[in-house]
């Protein structure tokens, strides 16, 4: 989510470090910051957070929170409700009618000024990439960008009448959206309604009766928590992803709901007036108070670090956690925002990220275990050895096809089945490999592949080989069965070891050109004592740079005091196709070079 | 005859795949493999995804049609839950540590970086003791042994999966650059209970690292579709 430089600044008395030294702290004691980007004055975090921690910081005051804790520096005030006492009671009745919306808080204000946002309200909408479209509905927007709880506002005199209604929507209901497109609702989705119409999905995106326009006087403030589940099956039934549906999806806790709604009377008492009335509250299965025991000892054997009391109580502290420390046993109390907290793996997490994954030393483990072989990854591994022994390639090729017994649902490619037999794959890679032979040193095309392969009711490992004649294909346990000598897989004892280049002997990749190569053949007579690599020198050397790869010896024999070697050139450029022409002169050149040393070619 | 040239070869996943899984064996791992087409249980459920939520977007799956409950496994995580299910069946108990390479499948769009299909290799020590200390030492030996003759070093930071807690991202130092490679951390007491090992007694590490980006790494591959072509000019190391 973006997250605003200036908006979180907010929240501190002290100013807060610069916006790199920020991020640094974040990412290693938080969230993966995934962007920083200067807009305007401003400077925005794009912050990745998990499903983990959606909860409570998809919003600024969730990341306030963090850095607070990070950097050791205090949060300005704490939340005191200030809309709460002698305020007048509104016609407006609730019901709720389905236990997924866990409770619903609404209020109505009167005599509401709908019209642009102040520049501070707009800008902070469009710092963290959002429209600014009016007071009412950006200070709806604002508060749950800072606080996570997603908030609805109704024109209520747009309202059958003053009774808004929670409740599953009917069978084909149709009902228009915001944006004016109209979708169909049915008895699995929950509604806000009024006594004739559905107002709302709940939790997923308004409708268009009741939108508060410039004309609208008096609304109604939705601050509700609906249940997570169902929320995200709405959402994805009719295809509509909101920021407040993901709110709700990864679960919002229940007991936020009177905060933000006092901070959304606030703000909007400041951005549009009106008269504030009473909260109407519908909460019956209040969220009860969570507790969890850890103890130093633990915390010590899963960190493979101790963490001096001193440092844990004051990570603790700066969490805000109630806690008692009794002899290297805490007793915590569960913040109501921390719903990903439930036991003491959860506080290893908590201190051992704000203490320093860093002072962490590695060590290495002693384990009282003895290995077994695998059978299958040995067979697989005597098989591959095997058939490399025997001069076979081995290849790769997609698990995917265009035919087979299993599909796969909704794939980003063609090739929707995955394959019954290697084969089909092989005879691919065979037809590809066999036009590219002069660039592969060698006289024929022999591959192999091992994998897996999906019947209808099964998957088995299978391997395949073959060459021009054939490619035979059966599973790994008759091939170790019925091919592998005995004798081999005697002598084989450590297949699996091979041996370690370091890293300065590790010739890089080398990629190969999309240009079609030229190839030719050049046999030459030799006298029998020469120096069998001055006619290779010669070739390299005369080639040019347009050789793309050492010359290849394809056959050789001696005759008479003078050994004939036969050698493939290979020519092919990155950057064109070449021609005959190009490469014409320098076969020339390489004769003439030849028949001035007295040498023949043949 | 020129008997330097008629030679076979193996792909370099593979000869990556064999260096990872003896360095890992040098280390205390035996090696554990799974199926590829998986049971929502062992790809999800036990490894503490719950149903219908948000984590699971975290992977794009692959669904099998006409066979509810069945996917192509999106990690070799799926071989943990297996490996510990026979391990209680068959009367016994850790500690163990297994390393588990195999076929992965992601349902996204492909480019230099990502494919529908890839190699994992994943790690799971348990023991009474076993800590971030230990999968902090085990990673940075594997590391050193995997890019022998560079300077590697690790760093962790904060993530979540579902099936470890805490959980993290690990970022190796080659050189003098450092690079998001893998996802690791304590495996989740959920996690030890679906499988039937007491989660109070036992504890560990684990973590997957895809096998292709390390292959890339080590022979310097810039895409990593060319690694399933059926293309020979690949093997050449």
């Amino acid at each position: 989510m973006k997250i605003s430089y200036n908006w979180l600044q907010k929240y501190f008395k002290e100013k807060l470090p610069d916006p790199e030294v920020v991020a640094q702290g974040i990412i290693f004691h938080s969230f993966e910051v995934e962007e920083i980007e200067k807009v305007g004055n401003d400077t925005v975090f794009e912050i990745k957070i998990l499903p983990d921690r959606a909860h409570d910081c998809l919003c600024h005051f969730g990341i306030a929170k963090e850095i607070s804790v990070i950097f050791g520096i205090k949060i300005k005030e704490e939340i005191v409700l200030e809309h709460s006492k002698n305020l007048p009671r509104s016609e407006l009745e609730i019901k709720v009618n389905n236990s997924n919306c866990r409770r619903y808080m609404g209020r109505v204000m009167k005599g509401v000024k709908v019209e642009a946002s102040p520049y501070w309200l707009s800008s902070a909408m469009i710092s963290i990439g959002q429209k600014s479209i009016n007071n009412i509905v950006d200070a709806t927007n604002y508060v749950m960008y800072d606080l996570g709880n997603p908030i609805h506002a109704f024109d209520l005199d747009k309202l059958a009448s003053p009774k808004i209604i929670i409740e599953k929507a009917k069978n084909n209901e149709k009902f228009i959206l915001l944006d004016d497109k109209e979708v169909t609702l049915d008895e699995t989705i929950l509604t806000i309604r009024d006594e004739k119409d559905a107002l709302a999905v709940a939790g997923v995106k308004g409708g268009k009766k009741a939108e508060i326009n410039n004309n609208t006087k008096n609304i109604v403030i939705e601050v509700a928590n609906f249940e997570p589940f169902s929320t995200r099956k709405a959402a994805k039934k009719l295809g509509i992803f909101t920021d407040s549906a993901k709110r709700f999806e990864n679960e919002i806790p229940t007991e936020l709901a009177p905060v933000v709604m006092d901070r959304i009377t606030s703000l909007i008492q400041e951005v549009a007036g009106g008269e504030i009335c009473e909260i109407i509250d519908i909460y019956d299965n209040k969220e009860e108070i969570r507790k969890l025991i850890f103890t130093e000892k633990y915390l010590k054997n899963m960190l493979g670090l101790e963490i001096p009391s001193g440092s844990i109580n004051d990570i603790l502290d700066r969490f805000g956690y109630e806690y008692v420390n009794e002899a290297g046993t805490y007793k915590i109390t569960i913040p109501y925002l921390r719903l990903d907290i439930s036991g003491p793996h959860d506080m290893v997490e908590e201190i051992g990220r704000i203490y320093g994954y860093d002072k962490v030393v590695p060590v290495l483990p002693k384990l009282d275990f003895e290995i077994k072989e695998n059978k299958i990854w040995t067979d697989i591994n005597n098989s591959r050895s095997y058939l490399k022994g025997l001069e076979y390639r081995e290849v790769m090729n997609y698990a995917f096809s265009n035919k087979g017994e299993v599909e796969v649902m909704a794939s980003a490619s063609d090739k929707s089945f995955l394959r019954t037999n290697l084969t089909d794959g092989m005879r691919k890679s065979y037809e590809l490999n066999k036009f590219n032979l002069p660039l592969l040193d060698c006289r024929e095309i022999k591959i192999f592949e091992i994998g897996t392969i999906f019947l209808k009711d099964r998957e088995e490992i299978h391997v395949a080989y073959g060459d021009k004649k054939e490619i035979k294909e059966m599973s790994l346990d008759k091939f170790i069965v019925e091919k592998v000598s005995q004798e081999f897989l005697q002598t084989k004892t450590l297949p699996l070891e091979i041996h370690r280049h370091s890293l300065g002997d590790q010739k890089p990749f080398k990629p190969w050109s999309v240009y079609p190569f030229i190839s030719r053949d050049i046999a030459v007579w030799v006298p029998a004592d020469e120096d069998k690599n001055k006619l290779k020198n010669i070739l390299l050397e005369e080639g040019t740079e347009l050789l793309v790869k050492e010359p290849y010896l394809f056959d050789s024999f001696s005759k008479d005091g003078k050994t004939s070697y036969a050698y493939r050139l290979v020519f092919q450029s990155y950057d064109k196709t070449l021609t005959d022409e190009e490469i014409n002169p320098i076969m020339e050149k390489i004769n003439l070079k030849i028949s001035s040393l007295g040498w023949q070619v043949r | 005859m020129n008997e330097e040239n008629q030679k076979g070869s193996l792909h370099p996943l593979t000869l990556a795949t064999n260096e990872a899984v003896s360095i890992l064996r040098d280390l205390g791992f035996e090696v554990a493999l799974g199926p590829e087409l998986e049971d929502d249980w062992h790809n999800f459920g036990a490894l503490n995804f719950p149903d219908n939520h948000p984590a699971r977007d975290m992977q794009d799956t692959f669904f099998i049609k006409n066979k509810e409950g069945m996917i192509l496994r999106t990690h070799t995580s799926n071989t943990q839950i297996r490996y510990m299910e026979n391990l209680v069946k068959s009367g016994g108990h850790p500690p163990f540590a297994i390393a588990v390479p195999g076929k992965v499948f992601r349902n996204e769009s492909t480019d230099s970086g990502h494919e529908m299909q890839f190699y994992q290799i994943e790690g799971l020590m348990i023991g009474e003791d076993i800590s971030i200390a230990h999968m902090k030492g085990v990673l940075l030996e594997f590391f050193k042994r995997f890019f022998v003759g560079e300077n590697v070093d690790v760093r962790l930071r904060p993530s979540f999966f579902p099936f470890v807690e805490p959980g993290f991202e690990i970022d190796l130092k080659k050189g003098d650059k450092w690079f998001e490679l893998l996802g690791a951390g304590m495996v989740h007491p959920n996690v030890l209970k679906n499988c039937g090992i007491d989660g109070e007694k036992y504890q560990g590490f684990a973590f997957g690292v895809g096998l292709d980006r390390l292959t890339m790494m080590k022979y310097k591959i810039p895409d990593i579709r060319v690694l399933y072509q059926g293309d020979l000019r690949l093997n050449q190391f």
